[in-house]
């Protein structure tokens, strides 16, 4: 008797190294949505909306990934990953105004000092209540509550008045009757390399192998020894850094800031995770493009305020048909 | 500069009656999460949504349609309860938090539609009008208090009494039908599903029928809302009142519903008093503070005190 | 097989790249006490998780009492009249001993949303044989003492005994009990096995378990079935278990691979 036996310990590989059967699916769906679109708006139309869903799917990617990356190291959904977001816009701000940075280094000390937060709340908050054995529905109502002082703090410091970053919205770069913002355009190249380097450290360090293997195993990390409080607190430094960059990419290309500005765009960044498969740092770049294309393509269609709403129609859609989204696997959702 | 915090808004009738009526249409409002959370176990985030499908189609029945006032409060609150169902059928299968999450979009997605469709809502400009029949009925009570040697001017009183009347009868009703054996499969799915199913209970009807009373009491509670502020916007079903929601049910003890009732006033309270207090601040500051209390409540109850004023502490630990 | 009443046939089930069940058919025959038995991994509680529902198989069929329970949701297969526990024991510990043996009752209506208003009298006798149903069950495995006490404040062991009363609430044909003796100190775990061969004496029940006890397998199983790498491997009496090679080899070492 010679057969081999099957391999019986789980199948650890990242969903991305094996082209899912559901990304070319949604893939082949979003083609065929574009011809139809294109046919009845015309391509010109739909060309520009590309473009802007690139743009949205680029922060929206960003505020993404660090939501997956705690989500897969912890299982918990951080209601208050949104104000991060408005936290780091508004270091930016201080950045320059108080310290008369340029953008260019606002940038990476909105990632700093949002990765700081982040640690800060895990240490004051996050990890006593593990310690605790505090349950899901306890860390849920905690993370609202955490939000709302976030934000709060953040009005009643700054107030209401809108800010903006200095950051130039109205030139922009044409080509073929097609227009993107100049910032806009830095907005996705920045997104795009942070987002490669982010998938790189995952895949090629030693904190991205424990972060992996802390994400899909929980139990077997704890056995082989890795110091998973250290893993945890590095996830955080690099989800608050994430998001604070995202918060000021995404100040930045829509010019206003606020104390609600990660509030209003959170539930966005839910739906690109989730579509893209929570827990997955390629799912959340898969997710927000998706998200971003599905957001601009409705406005051909559907008044433009409802553009969101139609986010959330997707997001919803996938929660009923694939509740683990393109990457995710059967077991984390349902 | 001096700074003075003042306090003198707190003596005043007005006040209390107005934090009154607040507090049972957020009392009725959280009777729903209470069934929901408390009972159930099911993380409703929508409950503004199902609030505003029931106060807006009332509104809307009566000024756009012109039925009678009595016909179109069933009619929302059906409304509501088919929404319920309708979001629930897919949606109770996942897990608390993506339930969560899909409650919180649907809500989202009610808020952002009440807001883009002017011609049946009139948008952030605001729907009015429905309110003729009770303001009929609401004089007529005010003469007929004043009769009885009640003297009280304030225009709200006559609220104030039939919507506290209501709250305690539903929250009555709702805590009588938790004893019985249906509201016994209600909280074991809450602590284990699996075990219910196990034991041949059809778990997602339960959780589809907790979600439509709910509903239905958002609704009701929509109808107090719509004749307090004789006035419908969408800004007034933003999910931070579900979140208040929520407070309210923590605060008063998961699983009791009298300790809604406390709650609801608490918080009630808290938020219009301080309103109120005159601050050396901004005003979008002072709102800050508010919101920052609250959060802080929140926090602070689901770290040291997640049973709540009138909660039981051993069904906390035991739950877990 | 003669009489079975539960035929499992050819089930398959994929997670992701790994075959949890591959192919797996046997027959349990009706009022006998099965042991299901295997090497970690070979796929018993997901086979267990599939026939009562818990897990969807991606193959195969699966009969009751000669009618197919396949795909059908958990709640009807324990309608059905086959009843499943658990591994890590599913008591309410929030709830009472009683109140865990009362929510167990079948066919109650009052469980019905305003049945106990619609139907007052038929609600309240059946809570009433319910409540009498429970406590004989309760005193029969030495509970009815603890009838008021939340079921957290009862031993580990204690609650498995009461997962089994609450289980029998329904009256069962069949029941299937993943590893009832783990964790279990000698005494009660043999009052479990006394318990469970009363069940088939008293009322016929027919019961499949699941357990690595070799000594329990042999002395309180009338069959065995063997399972490795999500495949039945061997089926038979105790005995011919034992001494059959290829279950001898799957428990010690791997075939080599070349």
């Amino acid at each position: 008797m010679s057969a081999s036996p099957p391999d019986t310990t789980r199948d650890e590989r990242s969903g991305a190294e094996q082209l899912p059967v559901p990304l070319l699916l949604v893939g082949a769906a979003m083609a065929v949505a574009a011809v139809v679109l294109a046919v009845v708006e015309g391509p010109h139309d739909l060309a520009q909306a590309t473009i802007n869903g690139l743009v949205s799917g680029a922060y929206f990617a960003l505020g993404a990934a660090g939501l997956t990356l705690v989500y897969g190291v912890l299982k918990l959904v951080n209601f208050a990953h949104g104000e991060f977001l408005t936290f780091g816009a508004y270091m930016a701000i201080v950045g320059r105004s108080a310290f008369g940075f340029p953008l260019a280094l606002a940038l990476p000390f909105a990632f700093v000092t949002t990765a700081l937060l982040a640690l800060a709340i895990e240490m004051v908050m996050w990890r006593p209540m593990r310690r605790k054995g505090a349950g899901v529905m306890q860390l849920l109502l905690m993370a609202l509550g955490l939000a709302f002082v976030i934000r709060n703090v953040i009005q009643l410091i700054a107030g209401t008045d809108v800010r903006q970053l200095g950051a130039n919205v109205t030139s922009s770069v044409t080509f073929h009757g097609l227009h993107i913002g100049r910032t806009e355009l830095w907005v996705v190249i920045l997104a795009f390399a942070v987002l490669v380097a982010l998938a790189t450290m995952l895949s090629r360090t030693r904190l991205g192998m424990h972060i992996r293997a802390l994400s899909d195993n929980p139990e077997l990390a704890a056995t082989t020894g890795l110091d998973t409080d250290r893993i945890i607190v590095y996830t955080w430094v690099l989800a608050g850094g994430l998001a604070g960059l995202a918060g000021v990419v995404y100040g930045a290309s829509i010019g206003v800031i606020t104390p609600n500005l990660g509030f209003g765009i959170v539930l966005s960044i839910f739906a690109a995770v989730i579509v893209g498969g929570i827990g997955d740092p390629y799912g959340a770049l898969a997710g927000g493009i998706l998200i971003g294309l599905v957001q601009e393509w409705s406005t051909l269609v559907v008044p433009v305020n409802l553009k969101v709403a139609v986010g959330f129609g997707a997001m919803i859609l996938v929660l009923i048909l694939r509740p683990q989204g393109i990457f995710g696997h059967a077991r984390s959702a349902g | 500069m001096t700074t003075a915090i003042t306090f003198h808004a707190f003596a005043g009738a007005d006040f209390w009656i107005g934090v009154g009526v607040l507090a049972a249409t957020y009392g009725i409002f959280s009777l729903g999460l209470q069934l929901n959370v408390g009972t159930t176990g099911i993380t409703n985030f929508g409950q503004a949504g199902f609030m505003a499908i029931g106060a807006y189609t009332m509104g809307i029945l009566v000024v756009k349609d012109g039925w009678s006032w009595w016909w179109a409060m069933p009619a929302a609150i059906a409304a509501s309860m088919v929404a319920a169902i309708l979001v629930g059928l897919p949606s109770l299968r996942l897990r608390a938090d993506y339930f969560a999450i899909t409650t919180l979009a649907f809500s989202e997605i009610v808020r952002y539609l009440t807001d883009n469709t002017r011609s049946l809502t009139n948008g952030s400009q605001g729907l009015l009008g429905y309110s003729g029949g009770w303001v009929t009925l609401s004089v007529r009570f005010g003469g007929w208090l004043n009769d009885h040697g009640v003297h009280v001017t304030n225009f709200l009183f006559p609220l104030l009494l039939v919507s506290w009347a209501l709250l305690i009868a539903l929250a009555l009703l709702v805590a009588a039908v938790v004893r019985t054996p249906w509201g016994r499969v209600l909280r074991a799915i809450r602590e284990d599903e699996d075990a219910a199913r196990a034991l041949g209970k059809n778990t997602l009807a339960y959780k589809l029928q907790s979600l439509a009373l709910s509903a239905a009491l958002a609704a009701i509670a929509g109808f107090v809302l719509a004749l307090n502020l004789t006035l419908l916007v969408p800004d007034e079903f933003d999910p931070v009142f579900t979140i208040f929601g929520f407070v309210i049910v923590i605060l008063g003890g998961l699983g009791s519903y009298f300790g809604v009732l406390v709650g609801s006033v608490v918080l009630m309270t808290l938020l219009e008093g301080t309103r109120y207090v005159e601050l050396p601040l901004a005003a979008d500051k002072v709102a800050a503070i508010r919101f920052i209390i609250v959060g802080a409540v929140l926090i602070l109850l689901m770290a040291f005190r997640p049973q709540g004023i009138f909660g039981k502490k051993q069904e906390m630990l035991l739950g877990e | 097989m003669s009489d079975a009443i539960l035929e499992v046939e050819r089930v398959e089930k994929r997670f992701g790249g790994v075959r949890a069940v591959d192919g797996a058919s046997f027959g349990i025959e009706r009022g006998s006490i099965t042991a299901l038995i295997g090497p970690n991994g070979a796929g018993k509680s997901t086979l267990f998780d599939i026939v009562s529902g818990f897990e969807r198989a991606g193959g195969g069929a699966i009969r009751l009492d000669g009618r197919s329970i396949y795909h059908l949701p958990a709640y009807a297969i324990a309608r059905r009249g086959l009843v499943r526990t658990f591994q890590l024991t599913k008591t309410l510990n929030v709830m009472t001993v009683l109140d865990n043996m009362l929510l167990a009752a079948p066919g109650h209506p009052g469980e019905r949303l305003g049945g106990w208003l619609v139907r007052p009298f038929a609600a309240r006798r059946r809570e009433r044989e319910a409540r009498t149903h429970a406590l004989e069950l309760l005193e029969t495995f030495d509970l009815s003492g603890h009838a008021g006490e939340y079921a957290g404040t009862l031993s580990g062991g204690q609650r498995k005994l009461l997962e089994l009363a609450r289980a029998l609430m329904l009256s069962p044909r069949l029941v299937l009990l993943d590893e009832p003796l783990a964790g279990v100190n000698l005494t009660l775990g043999r009052r479990l096995l006394e318990h469970i061969e009363e069940m088939r004496t008293r009322d016929g029940t027919t019961v499949l378990f699941v357990e690595h006890d070799m000594e329990v397998v042999m002395n309180h199983s009338d069959r065995v079935i063997v399972m490795a790498q999500g495949r039945v491997i061997a089926e038979g009496s105790a005995q011919e278990v034992r001494k059959n090679e290829t279950v001898v080899e799957a428990y010690l070492g791997k075939v080599v691979v070349g």
